[in-house]
């Protein structure tokens, strides 16, 4: 072998791996190692009360009418889980809009993206239907839109009239915390958690007040109250996810 | 004129071959496009099995058409020359795979039209969005590396032989395409493991021991189906000239590999035994005495690495050409089994996010549909070889010196045994 060939896949070499150690080291310096949702001026979240839930499923028909979702795909599913003291104690399940959320995490292409109020927000038009966020989504919260849903929404009018678009085929969807009514709500002046119009569809229904909306970044606030005056839990906690949905249990920690 | 026709129709084993072929990848056109036409509803999968057979194909194709970068990295990094004949083959089958892979993708996701998407939408969270762009890439480098083959076509060099020298000319950048392709392949090769490996919801697949497990199960699998392929082409046709002496060296290698693997694979799954983790012991629990339990032991265990490995580490069963292939075929299905148990073991299980609840599980059995567009998928990888075989001269050992004109290996080199 000549000295000359050698030194040519010398230098090819030595020019690869010097451009790949200054690539990597840019990617690296410039990629945040990992995400968090950002803190805006609001902090959206949600409380549910389980000693108050009766597992009427309003919440689930209310918010299948305002956010028009097909008869087959519940957002927001309320689970029987328990009974206590003779009574049945229900888990309603919404989006749990994580503080750091595995869907935003994995998802290739941004689709599913964090708010500034931290409601974890999806992208329909960019989505491109790969169904790794359900995957990696702890809480069974996104369904799949397997077929287009194309009849009439048997919810409507009777629970609401749909405020948003109907999501195309072949995207994932789900709880959005009812971003259409926060943000219109609070471009009228009015307070999410407070004003009916401006808080989501399944807190305005629940005909027993089991839910609470409302801001944590405002002590003063429904929710910051809740949680300062009562014990909470929230789901699979010990994945490290800080869901914005609380749970107020059915009976109190200490005699459970 | 009749009569001539009639001589020349002839019924060869080729053309019964690609009838079949042809058939199949019909019926799968034919399941492909209903998949577009009516979307996913009509597949099998579901809300808490989204990812299914096409996964499978996707991900082993991609471990299948692994021994191109690991080849061709020995070939060219490590100074092994005189196997650069089956780097040749291996980087033919990796564009086969690699290409298969992109097929079973744009099959398998929601919104096909949108699939650039990821090419301009970047997370760089995403292990996914890390492996769609290193396999864009790499199929890029792959399908440099192909052109030097590719120009060996007929037509080509008559017609456009100003071209075909071109591309036969890309034969020198071929250290540095080994360059980018071995850090390519290093990177989404173990993320496809990742991608897994970092999902907390599922402690089954939830541990760094996934990216090592894909890696090495990619290279051992990648090199097993390139040198099957090499052997049982040159037994079924003339055009295919192989020297066996390299194909029982690289055999070997595969034998020593497959205890890393085991080692690997083995101590893995055993080290959950240990304790209880909800979860993680129930998916185990589905591989070693559930419906997996047989995928487990005989093909990934049994078959899959103890048989081959002492088939090709025990010289006369590895001298034996019969037995060889026996056993490196046994390796890639087993590697294929691996892809399977994981990606569909691990969403079997469900882990409920009610405090307290059981556990509960699911099942999954691929419907018509996507069996039918998945084994056209198969088939066209398979086709696309046997073509590659009569036309391209993709296995064919004795092409040596005349590619390799800067390096000057001597193909007559007898192998130190």
């Amino acid at each position: 072998m000549s000295q000359k060939t050698l030194n040519r896949r010398e230098f090819l070499k030595l020019t690869a791996v010097g451009v790949a150690v200054a690539a990597g080291t840019r990617a690296i310096t410039s990629t945040k190692a990992s995400s968090n949702a950002p803190k805006g001026k609001h902090q959206w979240a949600m409380v549910i009360d389980q000693s108050k839930c009766i597992g009427c499923g309003y919440c689930t028909l209310a918010c299948q009418a305002h956010n028009d979702v097909n008869p087959d795909i519940q957002w927001n599913k309320v689970n029987e889980v328990d009974m206590v003291a003779g009574k049945h104690v229900f888990l309603p399940r919404p989006c749990m809009h994580c503080e750091k959320a595995p869907c935003v995490e994995v998802c290739p292409v941004e689709a599913s993206y964090y708010r500034e109020d931290g409601i974890v927000m999806m992208d329909y038009e960019r989505c491109i239907g790969c169904r790794y966020c359900q995957i990696a989504c702890p809480y069974e919260a996104r369904s799949f839109n397997w077929e287009k849903f194309t009849g009439e929404n048997p919810a409507v009018p009777e629970w609401g009239t749909p405020e948003v678009e109907r999501r195309p085929r072949g995207v994932p969807e789900k709880c959005s915390f009812c971003y259409q009514r926060i943000d219109r709500g609070l471009a009228l002046g009015l307070k999410p958690g407070t004003d009916a119009d401006a808080s989501p569809a399944c807190v305005v229904v629940c005909p027993t007040g089991a839910r609470i909306f409302g801001d944590l970044n405002d002590p003063e606030s429904n929710v910051s109250k809740a949680l300062r005056e009562n014990p909470s839990y929230r789901l699979r906690e010990n994945l490290g996810t800080g869901p914005r949905v609380y749970y107020l249990p059915a009976v109190p920690a200490k005699e459970a | 004129m009749l009569k001539r026709l009639r001589s020349k129709l002839v019924i060869t084993p080729w053309m019964v071959w690609l009838g079949l072929m042809g058939v199949i990848l019909l019926s799968g056109a034919i399941a492909g496009i209903m998949v577009f036409w009516k979307g996913l509803g009509i597949t099998n999968l579901t809300d808490r099995v989204p990812w299914g057979l096409w996964i499978t194909i996707d991900l082993s194709s991609i471990a299948l058409g692994a021994g191109a970068f690991s080849l061709c990295a020995g070939v060219y990094l490590f100074g092994l020359k005189r196997y650069q004949p089956i780097a040749r083959t291996a980087t033919f089958v990796g564009l086969i795979g690699y290409t298969m892979a992109t097929l079973a993708l744009i099959l398998d996701i929601g919104k096909p039209e949108r699939f650039w998407h990821s090419m301009v939408y970047w997370n760089t969270h995403s292990l996914l969005w890390e492996v769609t762009m290193c396999v864009i890439l790499y199929l890029t480098v792959l399908i440099f590396e192909t052109m030097p083959i590719l120009a060996n076509l007929e037509w080509l060099r008559k017609r456009l032989p100003k071209i075909a020298s071109m591309m036969e000319r890309v034969h020198h950048y071929a250290p540095i395409l080994a360059i980018i392709g071995l850090g390519l392949s290093s990177l989404h090769q173990s993320s496809l493991g990742a991608t897994y490996g970092v999902i907390k919801a599922r402690p089954f697949w939830f541990k760094p021991e996934m990216s090592v497990l894909f890696m090495l199960s990619a290279i051992v699998g990648g090199i097993s189906l390139t040198l099957f392929a090499t052997m049982l082409s040159s037994r079924l046709t003339k055009k295919a000239k192989i020297n066996d002496v390299l194909i029982e060296r690289v055999a070997q290698f595969v034998g020593y590999l497959l205890i890393g693997y085991f080692y690997f694979r083995a101590w893995d799954a055993l080290s959950t035994t240990y304790t209880y983790d909800p979860g993680r012991s129930e998916g185990l629990h589905f591989l070693t005495k559930g419906p997996f339990a047989f995928n487990f032991w005989i093909v990934e265990m049994l078959l899959g690495m103890i048989v081959p490995m002492i088939l090709l580490l025990h010289k006369p069963t590895r001298m034996n050409r019969f037995w060889r292939m026996v056993a490196l075929l046994l390796v890639a299905a087993g590697v294929v089994a691996f892809r399977w148990d994981t990606n569909i073991t691990g969403q079997l299980v469900l882990m409920s996010y009610i405090p307290g609840a059981a556990i509960t599980y699911t099942s999954y059995r691929p419907s018509l549909i996507e069996i039918l567009s998945g084994a056209a998928i198969i088939a066209y990888g398979l086709t696309a070889f046997s073509l590659g075989v009569k036309y391209l001269r993709v296995v064919d050992h004795s092409l040596v010196e005349t590619e390799h004109e800067t390096v000057k290996v001597e193909a007559t080199e007898p192998v130190r045994v």
